[in-house]
């Protein structure tokens, strides 16, 4: 009994080791990747150190998820020759929500959580196709900064972009 | 001694009850005194800690480099640039101080110096820069708005280097701005020496980033087209008699 325990340890950690190392030989799909800053919809009070900080924190994140060979800064100049293979991401704060601590404390149940929506659309370089779009929102604890909710958003982002790209292909 | 009393005990005093209740107010007045002499000497300490400016010493200063020179774009005249100017418009009064924080993380050299050298190297790996300012196609004139750590959440630094380049053709006289920002992300540490490693990581990448920015970026590359368009176009300017 014991020994098919192990057993079956060792192969379930045989098989996770090697889905990692797959997950890590994996090459990026893309040669460059380019971000640029999210826009705000109309009665959407973000500050642009907001906007900024987001920007800087899902080029990171593209970078951490492979999601092209190069993830170049905004208005660079791509290859021609590279244009087909690269992608530029757009999108748009939605909807943001400061939140209130008191909810939150008194209520609890993500009563009162800091909240911000967006929509990205990952096109194409060379012809401007729309090879995906991603909808997210995120809500955060309202006693944490703002910059804190922009990061965790950029790594969902970066995610569900990387997912969107991933069904795409298939 | 009265009769019926122990040898040795106390006679029972009219006080006697009250002892327990004095011991505590006692005691309570003691970790009262405490309290109040530890508040006092954490405010203090605080006060005098926020007073003091941190001063760069060797040990609290980072220098900043670009490394390998940023690869620039190829365009189909290659003009020669001159860096006639760098000024700093951050309105920082200190500007060489990164982080104050810890003691305090020191740039070596002044962030316009830092940004010339970077841009010059860039430039004159790929041959684009003049050697003087009258042998320049193109003089440029840098405003520096902001060059070491931005306000970011707590929990990573955040780099942002920002500068505005003026590309003037000093023979028509015109000129184009050019927009360059450079932005990165890196780890915080709990140690004052992998702080200042990390701070430093993340200002070079951060100017590394934004002299890319500059050498490869599409709004270059359509001030120059533009100026030097204009230059073969326009007229040789006559000879004053």
């Amino acid at each position: 009994m014991r020994i098919g325990i192990h057993t079956l340890m060792v192969v379930l950690l045989l098989a996770c080791s090697s889905a990692a190392a797959k997950e890590k030989d994996e090459t990026p799909q893309f040669k460059t990747a380019e971000a640029k800053h999210f826009t705000q919809a109309e009665g959407v009070e973000l500050s642009p150190a907001f906007g900024d900080y987001f920007y800087a924190e899902l080029r990171e994140e593209m970078k951490k998820a492979k999601l092209a060979s190069e993830v170049i800064g905004e208005g660079e100049t791509v290859d021609d020759a590279d244009a087909p293979q690269s992608i530029v991401i757009t999108g748009t704060f939605t909807e943001y929500k400061k939140g209130s601590v008191v909810k939150s404390a008194l209520i609890g149940f993500g009563a009162g959580m800091r909240s911000l929506k967006m929509d990205a659309d990952v096109l194409r370089r060379s012809d401007n196709q729309r090879l995906g779009g991603v909808h997210l929102q995120v809500k955060v604890d309202p006693s944490w900064n703002d910059k804190t909710m922009a990061k965790f958003a950029a790594r969902q982002m970066a995610k569900d972009m990387k997912g969107a790209l991933k069904a795409q292909a298939k | 001694m009265q009769a019926g009393q122990r040898q040795g005990e106390l006679p029972a005093s009219p006080g006697c009850a009250r002892r327990p209740h004095r011991e505590i107010l006692m005691t309570l007045s003691v970790r009262f005194t405490v309290s109040l002499l530890l508040s006092l000497f954490f405010l203090l300490f605080h006060c005098s800690a926020a007073g003091q400016d941190p001063k760069p010493k060797p040990e609290n200063t980072i220098s900043v480099h670009l490394g390998d020179p940023i690869p620039a774009q190829k365009f189909a005249n290659p003009p020669k640039f001159w860096i006639s100017d760098v000024i700093d418009r951050s309105g920082n009064p200190q500007p060489m101080l990164v982080l104050k924080e810890r003691g305090g993380i020191f740039l070596d050299r002044q962030p316009t110096v830092i940004v010339r050298e970077a841009l010059e190297e860039s430039l004159r790996a790929a041959n684009l820069l003049a050697t003087d300012a009258n042998s320049a196609d193109l003089a440029l004139k840098i405003y520096l708005f902001q060059f070491g750590l931005a306000q970011g959440s707590q929990l990573d630094l955040f780099g942002k280097v920002e500068f505005t380049v003026t590309v003037k053709n000093p023979k028509s006289g015109e000129s184009l701005e050019v927009k360059a920002a450079g932005t990165s992300i890196a780890k915080t540490a709990m140690m004052k020496k992998n702080i200042q490693k990390n701070v430093q990581d993340d200002v070079e990448e951060s100017l590394r980033d934004a002299v890319r920015n500059f050498v490869r970026g599409q709004q270059l590359k359509d001030a120059v087209g533009a100026l030097r368009k204009n230059t073969d176009a326009a007229p040789a300017p006559a000879p004053n008699p």
